[in-house]
């Protein structure tokens, strides 16, 4: 009898988590989150040498986990004093009034509750990447592989298709977009004397972007044209094969710097714009994916006869989608362009399209929060597992075997993402109880 | 005129490489309905076990244990390297791909992709990213028929090559374990009930393919002996294309393939700047692929499988 | 003016002859049966008014405007609606998603609505829910809206299916088989189903059945096929005595149930 009334409590002690920390809504989370950044700011620098770090842990630890195993306990503690305390605990104080504030946000309307924490979820991004420079480069590189990784998911995953030609319609827009600011607004060796005053720049770098992108779009649509009359692994091979014609294109074309590939792309992809375009393009994208006309995606990948006969235009809609995708990763690859400030034709290669596949099979098919949690975790682990050198390229591969083995559609497929679901408040007078 | 047929020769040669991957491939392809990415890295490691017994059967014979003569240690070379490729491949299949027989197709497809990402890595991991050299087993002898230069390498890369070819062909199409496999390209359903069990013929289509991708890695490395850990990309990704191109089901497509992708390749460097080689050869099977949507053997319906 | 005239309809399967000189003239609001023999064609028929495949001769006219060879989804705008003999349902997809869909070809919204999601897309979202949900409920599966169909059972997978067909708002719907594989009970609600949906909403039907008990006593016409050509036509009665079709059925030793 002892026994069974010790075990109770243990049983118990999940529920009493989800009792504390089951009615808080994402604003607490994003508030607790803001404090933990504060902390580190202010004492980060401090605690770190109190427990025998050399300097701040740039990613929570993890490479210090690998390059030096002795000082983990120290990072570890660093990771719960500075990070995961003030997270609780502001969380957990601030549950009740913060639930109070979402739902006086969402009194505003949707849109208003929804730009307000993306705001405030910007700014904690921010302070937390202005720690270090390597910091912020991780930040954004995660965010670029985001969009490719949703974008490339709509094709994987809401279509059922199977392209591999997403790194050239990245290299399509890095090109498009690079050729576009270093013509314009720099002086440099490729393009000559710059066309417009500098000042420009950073303004008219959408346009860059989004000229990158259609370029993209141009390339998907000279794949679609063919591929789309028939079914089967068709898309496939002549992706791959797209791929390596605009490779090896780029590789031939002396004026944008041939084998060698192009540098000095000014450096208009600060945070800011690379968090705005990648919160966007996810935005339009699961717009998209939740409306009737989109949902017709999946209606063509379970059986697209069947789509067919309940009248949805299923070729056009094939056309639609993979030159839509395209765009984004186009896109993505301007940011990219931007970012690393150098391309060249090799960094667009079979390499990228299996890390590319990697992140969305990772995170999982039909869902937006699988593409996002398969971005960010393969290039969190990534640059953690850096120190590995070699054997990081043989633990992620045995990982994502081990996720398609046993769940063979990734870790979170087909999950809806819904933003104002995600920003409600959880009390239980706001929501009628509903978890 | 002579330039001509020498570029032919070398065409010959190099397609036979691209063939005897490809077959590979296409097996995979055509009774699995799988992509199998990592064979072009089964053809690399095939090409470095070769390596590793023909290193060791010289070492062997120059230390006197027995004395075997340069011809001897290449068919023993070729026969256990088969062997032990064929014992991967049949790994690879059970590891990677047997777990996901029910789960869709592209998850297998990047199971695939990882295990060939881990085989690169493994290989730079165990010997370094230094290209080593594969041992000279049999003197080149050179013949001048009319301008047109052969070598006894070639004659025999090209041989050897085209009877693999044929053994397959035979295998397949007399054999019972062939017809089980055609019955499967077919039909998944009908294996069962021949008595036959799936996992045999997914083992055995595998161990097949990669013995023939070893085949090819010797091969390769009696013309061109230097090895490195990425020659699987580049050379798989490319048969992969020509198993494509020669059409799902049809064996003998995807040698034919294989060949005339070795032919493009040689020509288009004949002619032009040998950085368009790609370029060209892409563009030139994106044409074909256009205009024959399920390559040249394959039929739209798999109605009809010629295996 | 019939709703839907069918004229000599030739198709080859390659050299195989799969339907020969094929006519059949359907009048809005009725029920029409398609009975024959397995592999008699009459799945082939289905496609070739639907336009999965383009006849080799002859001319499919619906509604006075003729159809022939026009794309699948094309005709299904049109208002012509079909379900499968194997339940062709998107098995990732919730009941509702399934009969929101078959309203694709009238949204107005276009890319700029699914993208940025204008007031339209939402009105005209709110509009097609509204519209499904109402069907739903006439099928008595409104409940079952938010439930991905791959978990219900086979009744009600059934029941999806012609919930989907219908919400393409059709004139005319092909029903292939609705019953195969269904138990008495399951089978006397489909038989309900059919008759109200010709009934209360004047749809006009043209159903492929195996069991010749029920499309006697549904349908008022009947084609009897046998390898693709037309062997007879008429009412239930004249068809019953009909020798061709006598001989076709029980020429052969074994019946279709």
């Amino acid at each position: 009898m002892q026994t069974v009334s010790q075990i109770i409590p243990a049983a118990d002690k999940p529920r009493r988590v989800a009792r504390v920390f089951g009615h808080t809504p994402f604003l607490a989370w994003l508030l607790g989150a803001a404090a933990a950044v504060l902390l580190e700011h202010l004492l980060g620098e401090t605690f770190a040498g109190l427990v025998g770090l050399s300097k701040v842990p740039v990613l929570f630890g993890l490479m210090i986990l690998m390059s030096k195993p002795l000082l983990f306990p120290g990072a570890l503690l660093y990771v719960a004093v500075i990070y995961l305390l003030p997270l609780l605990c502001v969380a957990g104080l601030l549950t009740r009034p913060a639930n109070l504030v979402a739902a006086a946000l969402l009194r505003f309307g949707p849109a208003f509750a929804v730009i307000v924490h993306l705001a405030l979820f910007y700014g904690v991004l921010h302070f937390w990447a202005d720690i270090s420079g390597y910091r912020e480069l991780t930040v954004k590189f995660t965010l670029i592989a985001v969009l490719l990784t949703l974008s490339l998911n709509l094709i994987n995953g809401y279509m059922g298709e199977f392209s591999c030609s997403h790194p050239g319609f990245m290299a399509l827009g890095a090109y498009g977009a690079s050729t576009f600011t270093l013509t314009l607004f720099v002086n440099n060796p490729l393009f000559g004397k710059a066309l417009l005053p500098g000042f420009l720049g950073p303004w008219l770098f959408p346009l860059g972007l989004v000229f990158g992108g259609l370029l993209a779009s141009l390339g998907a649509l000279l794949i679609a044209i063919p591929s789309f009359k028939t079914r089967g692994d068709y898309l496939a091979i002549i992706s791959l094969a797209f791929l390596f014609i605009v490779k090896s294109l780029l590789e031939n074309l002396p004026f944008l710097g041939g084998p060698r590939g192009m540098g000095g792309q000014p450096d208009y992809a600060g945070l800011p714009v690379v968090f705005a375009w990648t919160a966007m393009g996810v935005w339009i994208m699961n717009n998209y994916v939740r409306s009737t006309l989109g949902k017709s995606l999946n209606a063509i990948r379970d059986d697209e006869a069947a789509a067919e006969a309940m009248s949805v235009d299923t070729r056009h809609t094939k056309m639609t989608a993979f030159m839509f995708a395209a765009f984004w990763a186009g896109v993505a690859g301007g940011l990219f362009a931007h970012v690393m400030r150098f391309i060249n034709p090799a960094t667009f290669g079979v390499q990228r399209l299996a890390e590319m596949l990697a992140m969305v099979y990772f995170g999982g098919l039909n869902s937006v929060y699988g593409s996002i949690v398969g971005a960010v975790s393969l290039n969190l682990l990534g640059e953690a597992l850096r120190p590995l050198e070699l054997f990081k390229w043989i633990f992620i591969p045995l990982l994502l075997i081990l996720v398609m083995i046993f769940r063979p559609t990734g870790l979170l497929a087909f999950r809806e993402f819904d933003a104002v679901r995600l920003v409600r408040p959880l009390d239980r007078d706001s929501q009628g109880g509903a978890p | 005129m002579t330039y001509f047929f020498q570029n032919v020769v070398n065409a010959l040669q190099w397609g036979s490489f691209y063939a005897l991957i490809a077959l590979g491939y296409s097996m995979v392809y055509s009774i699995l309905m799988l992509f199998n990415f990592a064979h072009g890295d089964i053809f690399m490691v095939g090409a470095y076990i070769g390596f590793g017994v023909a290193t060791l059967l010289v070492a062997m014979s120059a230390g006197g244990a027995i004395v075997l003569p340069g011809w001897l240690i290449l068919i023993l070379t070729i026969l256990i390297s088969m062997f032990l490729t064929a014992l991967l491949g049949m790994f690879v299949e059970r590891v990677g791909y047997r777990p996901l027989r029910d789960a869709p197709r592209a998850s297998a497809a990047i199971t695939g992709l990882m295990i060939g990402i881990i085989l690169e890595t493994g290989n730079l991991w165990l010997l370094g990213a230094r290209r080593v050299s594969f041992p000279s087993l049999i003197q080149t002898v050179t013949y001048d028929v009319g301008g047109v230069i052969l070598t006894n390498k070639k004659i025999m890369i090209v041989l050897v090559a085209l009877a693999f070819m044929l053994a397959l062909h035979l295998f397949v199409r007399h054999s019972k374990w062939g017809m089980a496999m055609r019955a499967m390209a077919f039909d998944y359903v009908v294996v069962p009930l021949m008595g036959v069990s799936i996992n045999t013929i997914a083992r055995m289509t595998f161990a097949i393919g990669s013995a023939l991708a070893a085949v090819a890695g010797i091969l390769f490395s009696i013309a061109y002996p230097v090895l490195d850990p990425y020659m699987g990309i580049v050379f798989g990704w490319k048969a992969f294309v020509a198993a494509i191109l020669g059409g799902r089901g049809s064996i003998m497509g995807a040698a034919l393939a294989g060949f005339l992708l070795g032919f493009i390749e040689i020509f288009v460097a004949m002619a032009f700047p040998s950085t368009l080689r790609d370029l060209i050869a892409y563009s030139i099977i994106m044409v074909i692929l256009v205009f024959r949507p399920h390559g040249f053997f394959g039929e739209p319906y798999s109605a009809k499988l010629r295996l | 003016m019939s709703l839907l005239r069918v004229e000599q309809l030739t198709h080859y399967f390659g050299g195989l002859r799969a339907v020969h000189n094929f006519s059949l003239t359907i009048e809005a609001g009725r029920m029409h049966g398609l009975i024959g023999p397995n592999g008699a064609g009459k799945t082939t028929i289905f496609n070739l008014i639907t336009g999965v495949h383009a006849p080799t001769a002859g001319r499919v006219v619906f509604a006075g405007e003729e159809i022939t060879g026009l794309q699948p989804h094309r005709i299904a705008a049109r208002g012509l609606g079909r379900t499968f003999q194997d339940l062709k349902l998107w098995r990732h997809m919730t009941v509702l998603e399934h009969v929101k869909m078959a309203r694709y070809a009238t949204i107005g919204y276009g890319l700029i609505g699914a993208f940025f999601g204008t007031p339209r897309r939402r009105r005209e979202e709110a509009e097609i829910e509204e519209n499904a949900c109402r069907l739903l409920e006439m099928l008595g599966i409104e409940h079952l809206a938010e439930q991905v169909v791959t978990n219900l059972p086979y009744g009600v997978q059934r029941r999806v299916e012609m919930a989907r067909a219908l919400a393409l708002d059709p004139r005319l719907l092909l029903l292939d088989e609705p019953t195969v594989g269904m138990t008495p009970e399951e089978l006397n609600q489909m038989m309900e189903l059919i008759r109200r949906i010709n009934g209360e909403l004047g749809l006009a039907i043209l159903l492929i059945e195996h069991r010749m008990k029920m499309v006697m006593e549904l349908c008022r016409h009947i084609s009897v096929v046998v390898f693709g050509d037309l062997i007879a036509e008429g009412a239930p009665a004249a068809i019953q005595n009909d020798r061709r079709v006598i001989e076709a059925y029980l020429g052969k030793d074994t019946v279709a149930t």
